[in-house]
């Protein structure tokens, strides 16, 4: 083996264990009899049982768990139905359309958060809170499901749409029975990829909130303000498992919509 | 012409999209697919940043009331203030933070892409993995790791090389490692979609000819991978020039940068014309950042990586 794949290796090795030292602490903490989360003192369960007895941490976790749910399903399908009509119609204006969708990606947090935060107070008559949230979170992350599933159009065959379209189905009943289901594994991944993704999201968040509508990363964020707490490692520690699961999921369906598109 | 001579030439065709060339046809089809998200666009991305625009030309008076006045004051505050060098100094983060991230992502993306083997996925869903969740609480324990009573003042202490803790914490140096670990990912994945996509028979060529390491990056592999490059720093200079919470837990008050004075504006003061022109400032160097990154061929591959 040459010296330059060790360079390689090495290079590789130490990025990794930089990626992963703060969840590993994360993991091991929680663990942890200390009470501040920060020491190693012997292992101990108790975080955890004192998790399933926090009612302000349940409050929270449900209030996402709504806000991302609602979020995936409505940018899911938003998403489809640009990223189809993307590609398949030409027009004027199209790469600015692109590049417009770009946008919510790409902007720091910060940007995007006072910019809606603003319209939302001044412009709309909308009070912050549930509303005001998964618009924000909706707009977001339709962005990530749009080039996601534009993507996996990339790599269709269309043949099949006009061949059903050639037997007289309509567009709508071509994509319900032949390509919706060769799109679902892309979609299915989209859905994956934005679900920790809304369900995570501090930033903007806690901008267009409001008063007294605490998301978990809200009431994370509150918590840590006065220092670690082991019951926050113990979070993180299920959060870290929970999009591992979840992203295992996207991959997997990544690869069926490989094979089964044979490409 | 009968008919399966018809269905045989559409199915050559079959392979492109079937696009709508007339643009009279187009636009009930262009409503019907593409309307939600342009009202969308327009409601929630374009609207929103024209708002800010014009209520940073407002004035600020007493208990952060909005006085309705035209005034250029926010944006000479900006200039004359203290915050025309936070600009500065964020926007050098910014680069400092893209560089390393380049500087570790391509051996990075390179190892995977020719040494991964069937365990590539793995090996890309053990990048994304750590940073796609628990945000914070992952800066927190960034804290821990580097903070004074931490994991590596304790080994170096443990070692002897040193006596007392070094400060790491709330120095320009933890903020700058913080940048990195949080948009490195963001580099390494684009990088990786553009080496993935490329004959690595090419790279096996030159070697067989003779090209040193140094020769075959700057002739083959940097050509080849720029779209990513210009994707992966679209995707890590213009989040980290408006990082909040980065300064904010790891920089404390001694660091300060552009988004953390925005959020600052608006989550503690409340003053929406002074926070409104400090965003319009960094949205508009953004929008300079990102016509630039896209008109050199960054786009494609943006989109790609996603």
């Amino acid at each position: 083996m040459s010296p330059r794949i060790w360079f390689l290796r090495i290079v590789s090795i130490l990025a990794y264990i930089f990626l992963w030292a703060p969840v590993i602490v994360i993991i091991v903490f929680s663990f942890s009899a200390n009470k501040f989360g920060i020491r190693w003192e012997g292992f101990t369960l108790q975080w955890y049982y004192e998790l399933l007895d926090n009612q302000t941490v349940w409050d929270a976790c449900i209030r996402s768990l709504v806000i991302a749910l609602v979020t995936v399903v409505v940018s899911t399908a938003l998403g489809t139905l640009t990223a189809y009509g993307l590609y398949k119609l030409k027009f004027r204006g199209k790469q600015l359309l692109r590049t417009s969708i770009l946008l919510p990606i790409v902007m720091p947090e910060v940007v995007t958060a006072s910019a809606l935060l603003v319209f939302f107070i001044k412009v709309t008559p909308l009070t912050l809170g549930y509303p005001t949230i998964i618009i924000a979170h909706i707009v977001f992350s339709t962005p990530l499901a749009v080039f996601v599933i534009l993507g996996r159009m990339q790599r269709i065959d269309w043949a099949w749409e006009e061949a059903a379209m050639d037997l007289g189905a309509t567009r709508i009943r071509a994509f319900r029975r032949v390509i919706g289901p060769v799109l679902l594994p892309g979609i299915a991944g989209a859905a994956a990829l934005i679900f920790p993704w809304s369900f995570d999201d501090f930033v903007i968040t806690y901008f267009v909130a409001g008063i007294g509508n605490t998301t978990l990363p809200i009431y994370i964020f509150s918590q840590l303000r006065h220092g670690s707490s082991p019951v926050v490692n113990v979070i993180g520690t299920l959060f870290v498992l929970f999009t591992s699961v979840s992203l295992l999921l996207f991959m997997l369906a990544e690869k069926k919509s490989r094979t089964t598109m044979g490409t | 012409m009968p008919d399966y001579i018809k269905t045989s030439t559409k199915k050559k065709e079959g392979g492109k999209p079937a696009e709508k060339q007339s643009n009279g046809g187009v636009f009930p089809e262009l409503i019907k697919y593409l309307g939600p998200i342009i009202t969308i666009q327009l409601l929630f991305v374009l609207a929103p940043l024209v708002i800010i625009l014009l209520f940073s030309l407002l004035q600020t008076g007493a208990y952060g009331k909005i006085i309705y006045a035209f005034t250029f004051d926010n944006y000479m505050k900006l200039i004359g203030g203290g915050y025309g060098m936070v600009f500065i100094k964020s926007f050098f983060y910014a680069v400092q933070t893209n560089v390393m991230c380049i500087i570790v992502a391509y051996p990075l993306a390179y190892y995977i892409t020719r040494y991964g083997k069937r365990w590539k996925m793995f090996f890309i869903f053990m990048i994304i993995i750590p940073s796609w969740t628990a945000y914070i609480i992952r800066l927190y324990a960034l804290k821990t790791i580097v903070g004074s009573h931490g994991i590596i003042n304790n080994c170096l202490m443990g070692v002897g090389l040193i006596d007392t803790p070094i400060q790491f914490l709330y120095t320009p140096f933890a903020v700058s490692v913080g940048l990195v670990y949080t948009w490195l990912p963001f580099m390494v994945l684009p990088l990786f979609a553009a080496m993935e996509g490329l004959d690595s028979s090419m790279w096996e060529a030159a070697e067989d000819l003779g090209a040193t390491p140094f020769r075959r990056f700057f002739r083959i592999t940097l050509p080849l991978t720029r779209g990513g490059l210009l994707a992966g720093s679209i995707l890590v200079m213009i989040p980290a020039l408006g990082d909040w919470l980065v300064p904010y837990l790891l920089g404390g008050s001694k660091v300060m940068m552009a988004g953390m004075v925005v959020a600052h504006k608006f989550t503690t003061l409340g003053d929406i014309p002074a926070g409104s022109c400090m965003a319009t400032a960094l949205a508009s160097v953004l929008l300079l950042i990102l016509y630039f990154a896209i008109k050199w061929g960054g786009r494609e591959a943006l989109e790609q990586s996603l």
